[in-house]
């Protein structure tokens, strides 16, 4: 029996080589992107986890302020210190600094040398290498990667010193030298180690440390340390598990890689159907011969084994080349674009790629998965067909007895798959994923492929009974006859145009949406940034001389603070801006309240609003200067810029707090007529300082030419899905030829020409092609709606108004049709080339 | 080798029964012919018989231990199928994806039959239907008569208690048809089945042992 299957199996991929090979290819893309995605995430996580390893070390607990301008009191550090469960504690103060004219900063972290050596040996220093001026003399050492990128060179042997460098943190300067290097930071790290002592009396924080490592004593339970510490700590601190840092950067690379494994999903789903497509025509084909074997002998359960078995054999090769083919695209991608897949998220480094076996087996399962569910219903067709109706007539397009079942799905299936929709996407995201968002696009998908027969009848019921030429007649009437087959031959075009309607209205939406967010922030003709460190001090001074050609300058000055801990922080913005009116400066999205007197006003952006569920009026109490502060939300604004949320604070309210206002990024308007000064004057002070000053149109064409960039695969994923359909509907439509052999032999004895018959062909081709294009339309309309009201906030906490590109749907709907009827020519060619007196002898 | 009784065969709606209460019996070795005008239920009668189609009421013993076909379900019917009957039919239906061997091989691999007895057993039969080589050779290559000497094969090759042939020369030329009925009526009588074969042709049916004739009134 299994030779009589192989036996199939071979004859069927040699008479159907490209249908087959173009099936296994598409299975193989699927497996290939997700097992590519996840092996490249593995490895960036890995070497993330590794690198932040190496410079935390393994400690039970860390104690962190929760605002970047927070820090860990002296003492707390004596209470934790004294309690007879901790074995050490390791205080850290870590900042960040430019060296010299260095347009990149460092983090620069300060240790103290006896508790790191047993909590963070990866950031001792190479063992006799200091030269003059070691850890206890104010000297710093660097990591490899500091060391190539500034050319600073360590000492050479204990005699000789190492380079003069400053280390410069807005107004604070640290003139000190190169002691020596440190060897088990990891290659890809811009670090900074020195004292902690000489590091807080250089750049502070005066009262207390940034972290403090904790290691507890042996058979101390970290878990309940750390839970009843936690109530003990005051509201500025959070107190974390080491391993937190890994897992939240997992957790927020875990949307962004979830939605390209959607899109690997999608891709297989394509070989899925290509798979349905290949066995459903195959059975239709070979409908007489299963009937024969049928006949013979061959059990029900075997008829359906076989084409499962058929679907199978596509899978099986179909996945191991797609494992393979993951493997070499993520060693390829790592190695030319390292570990980030574009999410932002693993910026730095090139990670090795190791194949697992474990996920290899799942992808290869799910590639074998796809290619069964594929061949699932051919299989199910070919079980039920009546044996001797096959064996004289052919393919069956369903049994009797399955119309009752269809007639069921249709009046009760259908309609509830249509309500679900609306409900699913009013469901919230499910552990911050939009699970409930990708249900409603397959339900679409999935309403849009069942619609085909009805919208054919609809749509063409009424022209069958006009007057028509009688090549569209025959065209019409196939259509409307053979609703299983069109629906198959349309179903690809609505899956693939609906992909690209959906991708494209999204793309557009958030395009559109980007490039008036870009207006709205961006009202300075120019702009000026350190990176994230205070400006020097010496260039905001020069902004203050009257020889300045600037006619307004406004500061911004950027921190971070964490709402909640599972999370990254939120960004802090604390800008000189208009209490009373703050919509001159951030593109608000509902209601702006005025700012009391009184109360601190902040305005948080959308991404807080959904993660926290705030809302104008609402009070907050937000993280800041080491204490919880109540504030007001006077607002929502727009932020495509940070996805983990931002609050921004007038520094008026943020100095009346007690903070310290230092610029780290500077809005400017030239005077009138002084452009070209205060672009020399810009260009100036950039070299001088080390610091960047960009245009604001050159910020705009930079940022839409890197969301350009990054939705370019979008455009390959619509070129490979429409070509799927297309080719879906060429092979349907061949082999519905080659079914209607007889039929179309009868019109050719009755008197129709070759080129009647081949139009008639080209027309039906059409026709599906028709509504194909409208249903996936429809379909894709609708989820690109989703896309962008449900799956963007949910998953990217991006919202964004719907707009359909009709100027790009309306030439692409267009192409697809010629397309559709060029492909349609190919079964026409087909049709004419029957041996017409061949076939009606019965003979073929 | 076949016993039919009581068998009979209503289309759903139809007011009479296509035919009723059927009695007759085939034995081994013994060649019938089935005549009858069109519609009057020949084919349907070969399709109860052989378990492709539901009879009403009626029993359908076929072979040494006269398994009830219409009692069994679908994959009992299937396996007896290949078990005790051998097919020929109008139109060949020899798999134009399988080789000549290959084709006449499938009711041994149906019936799990040792595979070193395949060879042996294939090109046995080839000489004997006058096809000596033709086993690596692909059904398109095959004339008319040819595929219907191949389709006889296969319906011999697993020794099947009874044959049922539909029409087996009706697409064959007088002198070509000639030679296959004489064909196919040696080899049954040679390997002792038993046969039922449903014809129009008067002469086909004067060169088989018995004649039987269905009409709406039964069989005669």
């Amino acid at each position: 029996m299994t030779r009589l299957a192989w036996w199939l199996v071979r004859a069927q991929f040699l008479s159907r080589r490209t249908a087959t090979a173009l099936s296994m290819l598409a299975i193989a893309l699927g497996v290939a992107l997700g097992y590519a995605i996840h092996l490249i995430n593995a490895a960036a996580l890995a070497d993330f986890s590794q690198a932040m390893q190496g410079i935390q070390g393994e400690p039970d607990a860390v104690i962190v302020a929760r605002d970047s301008a927070g820090h860990v009191p002296h003492a707390l550090i004596d209470e934790v210190a004294r309690d007879e469960a901790v074995a050490l504690v390791a205080p850290v103060i870590e900042t960040r600094v430019r060296l010299g004219r260095e347009a990149n900063a460092a983090r620069l972290i300060g240790i103290d040398l006896f508790s790191a050596a047993v909590l963070m040996p990866a950031l001792l220093p190479r063992e006799g290498g200091a030269g003059s001026g070691g850890l206890f003399d104010g000297g710093l050492y660097a990591s490899q990667a500091l060391l190539e990128s500034t050319g600073l060179r360590v000492p050479e042997g204990t005699q000789s010193a190492g380079a003069d460098t400053t280390a410069i943190r807005g107004e604070s300067r640290w003139e000190t030298r190169i002691a020596g290097d440190l060897p088990a930071v990891a290659a890809t790290e811009r670090v900074l180690v020195a004292d902690i002592a000489w590091v807080q009396a250089r750049f502070g924080p005066r009262q207390g440390v940034s972290e403090l490592r904790v290691r507890l004593m042996p058979g101390v339970r970290a878990e309940a340390w750390r839970a009843a510490w936690a109530k003990r700590l005051p509201p500025g601190l959070d107190l974390r598990a080491a391993a937190d840092n890994a897992a939240r950067i997992s957790n927020i690379s875990r949307a962004y890689r979830v939605n390209l494994n959607v899109l690997a999903l999608v891709a297989l789903l394509t070989g899925a159907f290509l798979v349905f497509a290949t066995q459903l025509t195959a059975v239709a084909q070979r409908s007489t011969q299963f009937a024969l074997l049928g006949v013979l002998g061959l059990p029900p359960r075997m008829r359906l084994l076989q084409v499962l078995f058929e679907g199978l054999a596509i899978g099986l090769p179909g996945s191991a080349i797609g494992l393979a083919l993951g493997y070499a695209l993520a060693a390829a991608f790592t190695r030319v674009m390292g570990g980030d897949l574009g999410g932002g998220f693993f910026v730095a480094g090139t990670p090795t790629v190791v194949p697992e076996a474990l996920p290899a087996l799942g992808f290869f399962l799910l590639g074998c998965g796809a290619s069964l569910m594929g061949a699932l219903y051919p299989a199910w067709l070919n079980r039920v067909q009546p044996l001797a109706q096959a064996l004289k007539t052919g393919f069956a397009q369903g049994p009797a007895d399955s119309i009752g079942h269809r007639a069921m799905i249709r009046r009760i299936a259908l309609p509830a798959i249509i309500a679900s929709i609306p409900l699913l996407t009013a469901l919230p995201a499910i552990d911050g994923l939009p699970l409930a968002g990708y249900a409603a696009i397959a339900m679409v998908l999935v309403v849009g492929i069942a619609a085909a027969p009805l919208a054919t009848r609809v749509a063409f019921g009424a022209a069958a009974k006009t007057d028509l030429a009688a090549p569209l007649r025959i065209a019409v009437q196939n259509v409307i006859q053979a609703p299983l087959m069109a629906q198959v031959a349309a179903s690809g075009l609505i899956v693939s145009f609906a992909l690209t309607v959906s991708m494209v209205t999204m793309v557009a939406s958030f395009r559109t949406a980007l490039d008036q967010w870009l207006d709205a922030v961006l009202p300075a003709p120019h702009y000026m940034r350190s990176k994230g460190l205070p400006l020097p001090a010496e260039l905001l001074a020069a902004l203050d001389l009257p020889d300045a050609p600037f006619a307004r300058v406004e500061r911004m000055a950027t921190g971070s603070l964490s709402l909640d801990s599972r999370r990254p922080p939120a960004a802090l913005l604390v800008r000189e801006i208009d209490r009373a009116d703050p919509g001159t400066r951030l593109p608000f999205t509902g209601p702006v309240l005025a700012a009391r007197d009184g109360a601190v006003t902040v305005w948080v952006s959308e991404a807080l609003q959904e993660m926290q569920g705030l809302g104008a009026g609402q009070t907050l109490r937000l993280p800041l200067l080491g204490r919880e502060i109540e504030v007001v939300v006077g607002g929502v604004w727009r932020d495509y810029a940070r996805q983990f949320g931002a609050v921004v604070m007038a520094a008026e309210d943020y100095r009346a707090l007690g903070g310290r206002f230092e610029a780290t990024d500077l809005a400017l308007w030239p005077r009138a007529g002084a452009e070209e000064a205060a672009r020399r004057w810009l260009a100036g002070q950039a070299a001088r300082h080390g610091v960047e000053s960009v245009p604001s149109d050159e910020i705009r064409r930079i940022s839409l030419s890197i969301f350009d960039q990054s939705f370019a695969v979008t455009h390959a994923l619509e070129a490979a899905a429409m070509l799927i359909g297309l080719f879906g509907l060429a092979v349907t439509l061949a082999a519905s030829v080659w079914l209607r052999a007889r039929e179309l032999a009868t019109l050719a004895a009755l008197g129709f020409s070759r080129a009647m018959l081949a139009r008639a062909v080209v027309f039906e081709g059409a026709l599906i092609a028709l509504i194909g294009l409208t249903l996936g339309l429809v379909s894709g309309l609708a989820v690109g709606a989703i896309l962008t009201e449900v799956v963007n906030p949910q998953a990217f906490h991006w919202r964004m108004p719907l707009r359909v590109p009709w100027a790009q749907v309306v030439p692409i709907a267009l192409a697809t049709l010629v397309a559709g009827m060029l492909a349609s020519r190919f079964a026409a060619r087909q049709a004419t080339r029957l041996p017409a007196a061949q076939v009606l002898a019965g003979a073929q | 080798m076949l016993s039919v009784t009581g068998l009979t065969k209503r289309h759903p709606g139809a007011s009479r029964a296509l035919f009723n209460a059927l009695r007759f019996a085939v034995g081994a070795g013994e060649v019938v012919a089935l005549v009858g005008e069109s519609g009057v239920g020949k084919s349907t009668l070969l399709n109860c018989i052989a378990g492709l189609e539901d009879a009403d009421a009626g029993e359908i013993r076929i072979g040494p231990d006269a398994l009830d076909m219409h009692r069994l379900d679908e994959a009992a019917r299937a396996s007896l199928r290949a078990a005790r009957i051998g097919f020929v039919f109008q139109a060949f239906h020899v798999l134009p994806t399988l080789s000549v061997a290959q084709n006449i091989a499938v009711p041994l691999l149906l019936n799990r039959v040792p595979s070193t007895e395949h060879a042996p057993r294939i090109e046995a039969l080839l000489r004997r239907v006058g096809l000596d080589g033709f086993g690596p050779r692909w059904p398109a290559s095959l004339s008319g008569g040819e595929l219907q000497r191949v389709a006889i094969a296969r319906a011999l090759v697993h020794r099947p208690a009874l044959i049922l042939a539909d029409e087996p020369t009706g697409n064959l030329d007088p002198r070509i048809a000639g030679e296959v009925l004489s064909l196919l009526l040696e080899q049954v009588r040679e390997e002792h089945a038993g046969a039922l074969i449903v014809t129009h042709s008067r002469h086909i049916a004067e060169c088989c042992d018995r004649i039987l004739e269905l009409s709406p009134e039964g069989l005669r």
